[in-house]
């Protein structure tokens, strides 16, 4: 028996297989016009390196940038609307605010890249009327079908229905979509009630038309790797890591494909979080830097944070689906260090990205990066970059640094690399505060976790910035996104809008919110039912979105037993202002609070990946781990002699004080004069001052 | 203070530090409070001060806020009450004759100690929907600025950290949404009192000296910033004038409004000597906290354009030093007391394309052609059956004239708005009112040009019982010109019906406390934009995407655009049209 964690990434795809036979690591060029290849090699040569049989392989978990590239490339498909007469444009309008208040030349994505274009949005008779769902006038179906002859005729196959009122009462749009197959049988249609069930109609349009823009490529990639790995003779089941951290089935991101718009990045946060827990940690901050961007996240109590729905933006569409709380900022290696006509110093968010890449890659890129500030300063070692494989140029760095930072300040070519270092730093500091005090969580007691292949050179110093406990280094940090694709559990969910005062629901409206949650929770038992999951292993998390009444913006709180009941009713109501306290300093009282949205979260547990212990060393593993000594500036501007370490030398138990580096395959850590690092039982390491 | 040189490292460090409080600010502030018009159109402004009254950071939320605080600082200097801040103080601040910016917007000051000593102000303003004005929510008609509802001037809502309750009960008891008011009032509070610490955890960790020496640098690097892009401009004078319809009472007697831009080397004067005297209604604009702030922008807009600048401008004081602002007391744009002067939007986005025309001859690459530059601003009230109002406050948005190398976008807040439109869903649960049209204009054209004008939108709105409508918005008269070739686009228009049918009344562009009955709707259409540059020189492709998205009719493709195609194919013949073209063109 073997799992597989395979993360496809702009550069690599990176696999971990775990088997009786312990733990291994790989990688391999990803091959961005079909990523199925890439990963169907990878399992392969992965396989051997283990020197176990294909057949043994029982699950393949996947993390896939497949439908986020679609948003980027703009190369969805051509998608065909049903809406309300009267409410066209609602794809058009979004929420009628600029993406820039102070500009005149400023683009409006959802205009300049529609995800329906105008003459695809048919505006079809129907109203349903609030607050019942009472259905004023019923739906034209001869519209709908004279909407989808213009469909045939423009040669549209992926087909969402939008209206409004719709999360009251789904008849139409339900009715709509048997319409559109009867005429379109291969059409790939979305509706909204489904997609996202709740109230807002911008964000509930826009998701659904996402998922219909999205969908058909995803999809067909998705069952074109599941065909190629039955036809390489692999039994293993193909599950897929959706934004929210879960993984589901092929067929279950075939047809709501919106919730893997963040896949990529989801799988870095899990793996983190299970080697922070190997570690005894639940508060972890972690960063992912890779060459051009920062993934920041805050994990506290080991619970992941799931942004607010109002937040998720995916190429400037609004997107109601659940994503794990990450911000993301233009800040990694490759971030270009530049000055601007009134001498502002500015690190980022341009980045040289691989190609040319920075500039002692040698490929022409000429403007300073972080990655040759790193170079400037001794601590990233020319002829060890990726294990040898890539040999950096130190002199270009230099040259870099000195022509556009340091000349025109007037300072030395170290001052400026020094200088890069800080303000990229405190770039992804300011996020990271953001993402954590400024959300009523203390940094002093949570550890910082780096990862991504840049993230430990910038650990220590992060951790110094954001006063976080101390620092936790991975095993792998290169590969921490693979590993966490096997920490993970099978996940879906529901949500639907049911509007309920708490304060003053009698049981009539509770038993209307109980309905919802029974509908809600066989929808959840519907999909794990085609997991075939036996029904002991099932776990339902019945969760409560609240407001105060006016407010515009929900906060989560769980419902005590699955059930709102007029004795937990209370407990709601207090959880949910300590929320609110916690959140934003201040409660109001209990008349004000209404629910809005019920959200059921179905899990079914998924073996998670048993990183075995590492041998037990001692301090004699220092000599023989000893690569050789030399000179390296550390922040404080200090230079000492400065050992570099083999990390897969150390054993555990073994404490390393700084100044130093520990370096492997993928990754340097540094480790500044005054603190001390630990190899931990499992390979991790913690870093603290001595 | 020593005055220090802050190195351009550690520069940057503070002015990320200072940039996230004021988002951190903004966001509790939107987040936690009760009415729409904060919480969903985000109508709000925050950031820190310093003890002159310079914006050292403020958040990225609506423009027309962005700028205005120091005027309400001001304005405290002179009424504050005790004549002297202490720590725990809380103020909150609306005169208009004390530099507010209109009466509805309140600012909350709260006083930053540091050791002791007075070092700045932790400052937010924000849109209320009803401070007791003469009627529900917005006002127009009305004789003087005594009938704007409650006016605070450096008034103390807690003193020394205590709260004063018989103020807090004073504005319970005037206000018909008086619950929101309060609410929303305690969210500024929170916003604010966030700031305080923020920026004191700042001052602990850097010092004093340090932090002031940066953010005095900051401001000094936006000034030349500024300052480069108003060097590169010829020096010399720049004149536009157009008007608006009316003051909402005398109808149809226009009021001028002309603009003087004058380039001196590296600043800016904008003269605006020779606009309407004051009006005798509340459509006068108070000018330390809305004429400046509106003309300071539209130069931030027009030189450091966030979209095409490599780097971004810090937010604060040093942006609005180049640019000297003038109008003449007893003007519309520097009203004398008493008049009322709650009605101030229109005229500000009006003045703001006026300053793009009025540079077209010498900025060609960076002006746009005529947009909507009005507002919809409309509120909606009616009587609860508990004897209680409900007041709901609605921004509809505008459309940009088109621009030197894209179409004016369409139907999106415009120039100085940046608002959130309210899902219309979540005002039907809670509102006795119901949307019965929300898209894009059909019943006219926008500006053709070879980068048409944007569309403006459609909205009807029907209230369920019977109630009173004021409407605040502009150019039913007045269209937005195309510009270098660029045809003018479409004037606004607002009308009165009732849902079971009857006469359709076609309303002035600005009317105030109109009594409606069950099911009348107010249906808005917003000006669209004028074009950019011939139509004869649009791309036809994007012509045919225009005819097949209903943006342009096939006749207009036609006649104006010279385009040949044919729509069943849904293709264009480029021979033809360039026949068709050559045609027009020798008209």
């Amino acid at each position: 028996m073997a799992r597989i964690g395979v993360d496809v990434g702009g550069t690599n795809t990176d696999l971990v297989l775990e088997c009786d036979k312990g733990i291994f690591f790989h990688k391999v060029p990803s091959t961005p016009k079909d990523q199925s290849i890439a990963v169907i090699r990878g399992v392969m040569e992965i396989c051997d390196l283990a020197g176990i049989a294909k057949e043994e392989v029982s699950l393949i978990a996947h993390g896939t940038t497949v439908a986020t590239n679609i948003t980027i490339e703009h190369n969805g498909a051509e998608v065909g609307m049903l809406t309300t007469k009267g409410f066209r444009d609602i794809l058009h309008i979004g929420r009628h605010k600029r993406p820039h208040n102070f500009s005149l030349h400023f683009d409006v994505p959802w205009q300049s890249n529609p995800l329906v274009k105008r003459r695809n949005r048919i505006a079809i008779t129907e109203r349903i009327l609030p607050p019942t769902g009472k259905i004023e006038v019923a739906m034209d179906e001869v519209e709908v079908r004279a909407a989808c002859a213009l469909f045939r005729k423009r040669g549209i196959t992926s087909v969402c229905v939008g209206f409004l009122f719709s999360f009251l009462n789904d008849t139409h749009e339900k009715r709509a979509r048997e319409i559109v197959l009867e005429e379109i049988p291969d059409a790939y249609v979305s509706i909204s009630s489904e997609v996202a069930n709740v109230i807002r109609e911008y964000e509930r349009f826009s998701t659904v038309a996402m998922n219909a823009y999205v969908g058909p490529k995803s999809a067909l990639y998705l069952r074109n790797l599941e065909t190629k790995v039955q036809a390489a003779g692999i039994p293993a089941k193909l599950r897929v890591i959706q934004s929210n951290g879960g993984i589901s089935t092929i067929e279950g991101c075939a047809k709501k494909p919106v919730g893997i718009l963040l896949s990529g990045p989801a799988g870095g946060v899990i793996g983190a979080l299970a080697e922070a827990r190997l570690a005894g940690v639940e508060n972890i901050l972690t960063n992912d830097i890779g060459g051009t961007s920062a993934d920041i996240s805050t994990i506290a109590g080991g619970r992941i944070r799931i942004k607010n729905p109002r937040d998720t933006v995916v190429g400037g569409h609004a997107v109601m689906a659940p994503m794990i709380d990450l911000e993301t900022i233009g800040a990694g290696g490759g971030s270009i260090a530049h000055l601007d006509a009134a001498g502002g110093f500015h690190v980022g968010p341009r980045s040289a990205g691989s190609e040319p890449g920075p500039a002692c890659y040698g490929r022409g890129g000429t403007e300073p990066t972080v990655t040759d500030a790193q170079v400037v300063l001794g601590r990233m070692d020319a002829d060890k970059f990726l294990g040898g494989d890539l040999p950096l140029d130190p002199a270009l760095s230099f040259k870099a640094v000195k022509e556009k930072i340091a000349d025109p300040l007037g300072i030395s070519v170290t001052e400026a690399a020094l200088g890069i270092i800080k303000v990229v730093n405190n770039n992804m500091a300011l996020t990271m505060r953001a993402n954590s005090v400024a959300r009523g969580y203390d940094p002093r007691e949570f550890s910082l976790m780096p990862f991504g292949g840049a993230g430990p050179f910038h650990g220590v110093a992060l951790a110094e910035l954001v006063s976080a406990k101390d620092v936790l280094v991975p095993l792998a940090p290169g590969i921490t996104a693979a590993m966490g694709l096997l920490g993970t559990n099978l996940q879906y969910e529901h949500i639907r809008s049911v509007i309920t005062n708490l304060y003053t629901a009698d049981q009539p409206a509770l038993d209307r919110v109980n309905a919802v949650v029974e509908t809600l929770v066989a929808a959840g038992n519907a999909d794990l039912d085609a997991d075939s999951i036996p029904a002991p292993e099932r776990q339902f998390e019945v969760i409560a979105e609240v407001r105060y009444h006016g407010q515009g913006f929900e906060l989560r709180v769980p419902i005590p037993g699955g059930r709102l009941t007029a004795e937990n009713r209370a407990d709601v109501i207090s959880a949910f202002h300590a929320r609110h306290t916690a959140d934003y300093g201040y409660a109001f009282d209990d008349a004000l609070v209404e629910l809005y949205n019920i959200r059921v979260i179905a899990t079914a547990s998924a073996p998670h990946l048993q990183l075995p212990k590492v041998r037990m060393g001692s301090q004699t593993d220092l000599p023989a781990a000893l690569m050789y000594t030399r000179d390296t500036v550390f922040d404080d501007g200090s230079t000492h002699p400065t050992p570099r370490y083999d990390r897969e030398k150390l054993g555990a138990g073994v404490t390393v004080d700084g100044p130093a580096i520990l370096i492997q395959h993928n990754s340097t850590t540094l480790l500044p004069p005054g603190y001390r690092a630990e190899v931990l039982a499992h390979g991790s390491l913690r870093i603290a001052k001595q | 203070m020593t005055k220090l040189k802050v190195d351009p490292i550690t520069l940057q460090v503070i002015r990320g530090a200072m940039e996230t409080i004021a988002e951190e600010m903004a966001h509790v502030l939107f987040r936690m409070s009760f009415s729409s018009i904060i919480r969903e159109s985000e109508d709000l402004g925050a950031g820190l001060f310093d003890r002159d009254f310079n914006t050292l950071c403020e958040s990225e939320s609506t423009p027309m806020h962005i700028g205005s605080i120091p005027g309400y600082l001001n304005g405290i200097r002179e009424s504050l009450d005790d004549g002297q801040w202490f720590e725990g103080d809380v103020v909150v601040h609306n005169h208009p004759y004390f530099g507010s910016s209109h009466t509805p917007d309140l600012a909350i000051v709260i006083p930053i100690f540091h050791d002791g000593e007075l070092v700045g102000y932790s400052a937010n303003t924000a849109h209320h929907i009803d401070i007791g004005a003469a009627t529900p929510g917005l006002i127009i008609d009305v004789p003087d600025v005594f009938a704007e509802g409650m006016l605070f001037a450096g008034t103390k809502l807690y003193r020394k950290g205590e709260r004063n309750d018989t103020m807090w009960n004073y504005i319970r008891r005037n206000s018909r949404a008086a619950r929101q008011l309060v609410d929303d009032i305690e969210a500024q509070i929170a916003s604010a009192r966030l700031g305080v610490k923020r920026f004191k955890e700042l001052l602990d960790r850097y010092g004093t000296d340090l932090v002031f020496s940066a953010c005095n640098q900051l401001m000094d690097y936006s000034e030349t910033m500024l300052r480069q892009r108003i060097i590169a401009i010829p020096d010399g004078e720049y004149r536009a004038e157009g008007w608006l319809d009316d003051d909402g009472r005398n109808r149809g007697e226009h009021l001028p409004v002309k603009v003087c831009v004058r380039v001196i080397h590296d600043r800016i004067e904008v003269d605006l000597t020779g606009s309407a005297p004051q009006t005798v209604t509340a459509y006068n604009v108070p000018f330390e906290g809305s004429t400046k702030v509106a003309a300071f922008a539209a130069f931030r807009k027009l030189l450091l354009d966030t979209a095409t600048s490599p780097t971004r401008v810090p937010s604060n004081q040093g942006s609005f030093r180049p640019i000297l602002v003038i109008a003449p007391l007893g003007t519309i744009f520097n009203p004398k007391a008493p008049a009322a002067a709650e009605a101030r939007f229109t005229q500000c986005n009006f003045m703001i394309d006026l300053i793009l025309k009025a540079m077209a001859p010498v900025l060609p690459d960076e002006i746009i052609a005529g947009s909507s530059a009005s507002i919809s601003f409309a509120s909606y009230a009616g009587v609860k059956a508990d004897g209680n109002y409900w007041v709901f406050l609605e921004v509809n948005e505008g459309a940009y004239g088109g621009r030197p190398k894209s179409d004016g976008p369409d139907s999106i807040d415009n120039l100085m708005a940046n608002t959130r439109n309210n899902p219309l869903e979540d005002l039907a649960m809670h509102i006795p009112m119901i949307c019965d049209r929300y898209e894009l204009r059909d019943d006219v054209a926008p500006g053709a040009g070879r980068f048409r004008g944007g569309i403006g939108v459609v909205k009807a709105q029907r209230i369920l019982t019977d109630g009173i409508i004021t409407h605040e918005s502009e150019r039913h008269t007045n269209v937005p010109w195309g510009i270098f070739g660029g045809k003018p686009g479409a004037v606004g228009r607002c009308d009165i019906y009732n849902a079971a049918g009857g006469d359709v009344r076609e309303m002035p562009s600005k009317f105030h406390g109109l009594a409606v009955k069950a099911n009348d709707v107010m249906a808005y259409y917003s000006p669209c934009g004028g074009g950019y540059g011939s139509p004869l020189e649009r791309d036809p492709k994007k012509v045919l995407d225009d005819v097949l998205d209903g943006f342009c009719t096939p006749e207009d493709a036609l006649n104006v655009y010279g385009v040949i195609l044919d729509l069943d194919a849904e293709t264009v013949d480029l021979a033809a049209t360039e026949r068709r073209r050559a045609q027009l063109d020798a008209h």
